[in-house]
């Protein structure tokens, strides 16, 4: 019987990626179809006609690219300085022992329970107040917060499943604490890092609500809002240019997750402790 | 490396967001003596509209150099909530583009600045009652109305010919005249109706005014419900359509207004209810040998009326420009102007100048004159200024319609759900 398990496994294996790919599979295809052949009965995956003008119209009817710079500016931004604050935050954490810890992790659950609406409007006359309210930096200060709690609540876990063991032993070895941080904590925590700045990146990249209310100037425009652009009144949807900016807004994640990809692997305790 | 280089771009994203904050600043649009600036937020989204509107604002500000008008472009999608925000926090733009079903509460909550004594004489009479009653409240006009949609049956007519139905032609046709049609075209596998009622409520409220139906008395938190024969009229109609005559392809029931052409085109369904403004996706989408028409607006026992739910121009009632803002709108929603604006977003404008002018020039173009012509006969509607109405659509109506047409509650318990769902919204 063993025989038959590994093709089975890939087999279910394929049909798992069919299944988490055909959506975006079935965007591609909406992109390069015509307005008549997205508005008939016709199911085809492949395009009876290859329309390509979706895309042209995608990047030149609302300033696609230059929304899609700045979704960059704030998505990366916002996630140097959250894995730059969580980091720490975390290690602290992670570390502490008692009902200190468990008031830091309880304030992390509760922070998330908050609607966007409830805080939207405070947050809007602080911003504006220091006049930040209709700037790439204030908004990237809103997401940076809001991808906080989740930053802090992954790495801890992290963190967490580092042996203090590591610690005391380059401790003993008379390394200083700094020391043990960096070449012995710092390495084995790479992936968590790597795993929490895709988790924020993507998190910053698609949110739309903050960027809806606090940008006001066009020229502000993250690229969700300006996709909602192709969502007219009396419900228009031009949906293959809608489609075609959603294939592009999509390639910037794809590129950062392949770029970082190999860094998730790799044994995250690989010869940590000998057995 | 790969992680050393990732590092630089990200400082170096930073850097320039740190430098870009040192420029960045809105515009206060008030001058110290030098010209004023008005902020316009439009919701234009087709890029002909785009053109269109800022052909006309080009236009104003080469004639008027002492008050330029900067367009902001925004979207229609989630308007309400960025509009909420801007005027909660004082920062709303001077010009408001929106629509009347959604501007009632920003006027009841004193946003928006009275135009009244802005408007002619003139203009005034230009527009019709119905549609200037719908920026009306507590007898300000709060906005000046720009295009409008109506709801249009669209046929085709080889297929209604072939059934053995004569496709009407006079100035108006009767619901009953729109089921027998619906019937005799309902053969061979093909349906006489497609119509997407997926959101039914906006349907059934702005055609009620056939029937005599109006929905609610009052205004504000004050309005009252009233569900009788007049609002009952179109759902009981629609109902019947599906489950006694089965002249109706059920599946459109269950999909958007714009989803139910794909079976039109197909030739699966020989007529279809829609805004009017999908003429131009029927004669964009539509195969060649689809030969379509718009048929006559449909009457019911009290004439061919349906509500008006116009786009609206208004101006913040903290702007400190009013008179300037409204001079703009004035200039905005002249007849030429408005003309140009619907033409490129295929609507009806919302002046009677304007649409006799576009029938001039477009009414041998299929479809217009039809679509054009029942513009006259669009009035106000009480929902407008119903102060719970968004909520109770979404949260009662909608379900409860949606479950009647499924056949799953009848008329009787869908008047009570919709009567009982009003006075438990909003508590």
């Amino acid at each position: 019987m063993r025989w038959s398990v590994r093709p089975a496994q890939y087999l279910a294996l394929v049909l798992y990626l069919l299944f988490l790919g055909f959506p975006l599979l079935w965007l591609i295809s909406a992109s390069v179809k015509s307005s008549a052949e997205l508005n008939s009965l016709s199911v085809n995956l492949i395009p009876s006609e290859w329309h390509w003008d979706n895309y042209g119209e995608a990047l030149s009817r609302q300033g696609l690219l230059h929304s899609a710079f700045n979704s960059l500016l704030v998505a990366l931004a916002s996630t140097v300085l959250a894995i730059l604050i969580s980091v720490p935050a975390a290690y602290v954490l992670a570390r502490l022992k008692g009902k200190l810890r468990i008031a830091g992790v309880t304030w992390i659950l509760v922070s998330q329970v908050f609607p966007v609406v409830l805080v939207i409007l405070p947050l809007f006359l602080v911003l504006r107040t220091l006049g930040l309210a209709d700037s790439l930096v204030g908004l990237t200060l809103v997401h940076t917060t809001y991808i906080l709690p989740f930053a802090l609540w992954m790495l801890q876990g992290y963190v967490a499943a580092i042996p203090v063991d590591l610690e005391e032993a380059g401790a003993m070895d008379g390394a200083t604490r700094f020391t043990v941080l960096r070449t012995i904590v710092f390495p084995l925590l790479a992936p968590g890092v790597v795993a929490t700045a895709m988790f924020s990146f993507v998190s910053s990249w698609n949110e739309f609500f903050f960027a809806l209310v606090l940008l006001q100037s066009p020229e502000n425009y993250t690229l969700p809002i300006t996709l909602t652009m192709f969502i007219g009144g009396e419900g228009k949807v031009a949906l293959g240019p809608l489609a075609a900016g959603a294939v592009l807004a999509a390639i910037p994640s794809i590129a950062f997750f392949s770029l970082l990809r190999k860094k998730l692997t790799g044994g995250l305790m690989a010869g940590a402790v000998k057995g | 490396m790969k992680t050393r280089r990732a590092a630089i771009a990200a400082s170096l994203a930073l850097t320039s967001l740190l430098a870009a904050a040192c420029g960045s600043g809105a515009d206060s649009g008030s001058g110290d003596g030098g010209p004023v600036t008005l902020t316009f937020q439009s919701l234009s989204d087709q890029p002909a509209a785009i053109a269109a509107t800022n052909k006309i604002v080009g236009a104003w500000n080469q004639a008027h150099p002492d008050t330029q008008v900067k367009v902001v472009q925004a979207g229609w999608d989630s308007a309400y909530d960025k509009l909420i925000t801007q005027f909660n926090a004082g920062t709303a733009p001077d010009i408001v583009h929106y629509e009347a079903a959604g501007i009632g509460p920003f006027a009841a909550d004193g946003y928006l600045a009275d135009l009244s004594p802005y408007l002619s004489e003139q203009k005034r009479a230009d527009i019709p009652k119905g549609v200037l009653d719908s920026v009306t409240v507590d007898s300000k006009v709060v906005a000046y109305p720009t295009e409008l949609q109506s709801y249009v049956v669209f046929a085709n007519k080889k297929l209604l010919e072939q059934s053995g139905a004569q496709v009407p032609t006079g100035e108006t046709m009767t619901w009953d005249q729109l089921r027998q049609l619906a019937k005799t075209a309902t053969k061979d596998g093909k349906y006489g109706l497609g119509w997407g009622l997926s959101s039914p409520t906006a349907t059934f409220v702005a055609m009620a005014p056939a029937f005599g139906g109006k929905y609610f008395e009052g205004t504000g938190d004050q309005a009252q419900i009233s569900v009788g024969q007049g609002e009952m009229a179109l759902p009981q109609l629609v109902h019947d359509m599906n489950a006694t005559d089965h002249s109706i392809l059920p599946v459109t029931l269950t999909q958007s207004g714009g989803k139910a052409l794909a079976p039109f085109y197909a030739g699966q369904v020989a007529m279809t209810v829609q805004g009017s403004y999908q003429a131009a996706n029927i004669e964009k989408d539509a195969p060649k040998d689809l030969d379509w028409v718009a048929l006559p607006p449909i009457a019911g026992p009290a004439g061919p009326a349906q509500a008006a739910n116009p786009q609206t121009l208004s101006v913040n009632k903290d702007s400190k420009h009013v008179e300037q803002a409204a001079k703009f709108l004035d200039f905005f929603t002249s007849t030429e102007n408005l003309a140009a604006l619907n033409e490129a977003d295929t609507l009806i404008p919302a002046s009677n100048s304007a649409r006799e002018a576009l029938d001039k020039k477009l009414g041998a173009k299929k479809g217009w004159s039809t679509i054009l012509a029942s513009g006259k006969y669009l009035t106000s509607a009480p929902y407008l200024f119903a102060g719970k109405y968004a909520q109770w659509k979404d949260t009662v109506a909608t379900p409860a319609y949606q479950r009647f047409l499924a056949n799953q509650i009848d008329a009787n318990t869908l008047a009570q759900q919709l009567k009982d769902g009003w006075k438990s919204v909003g508590k």
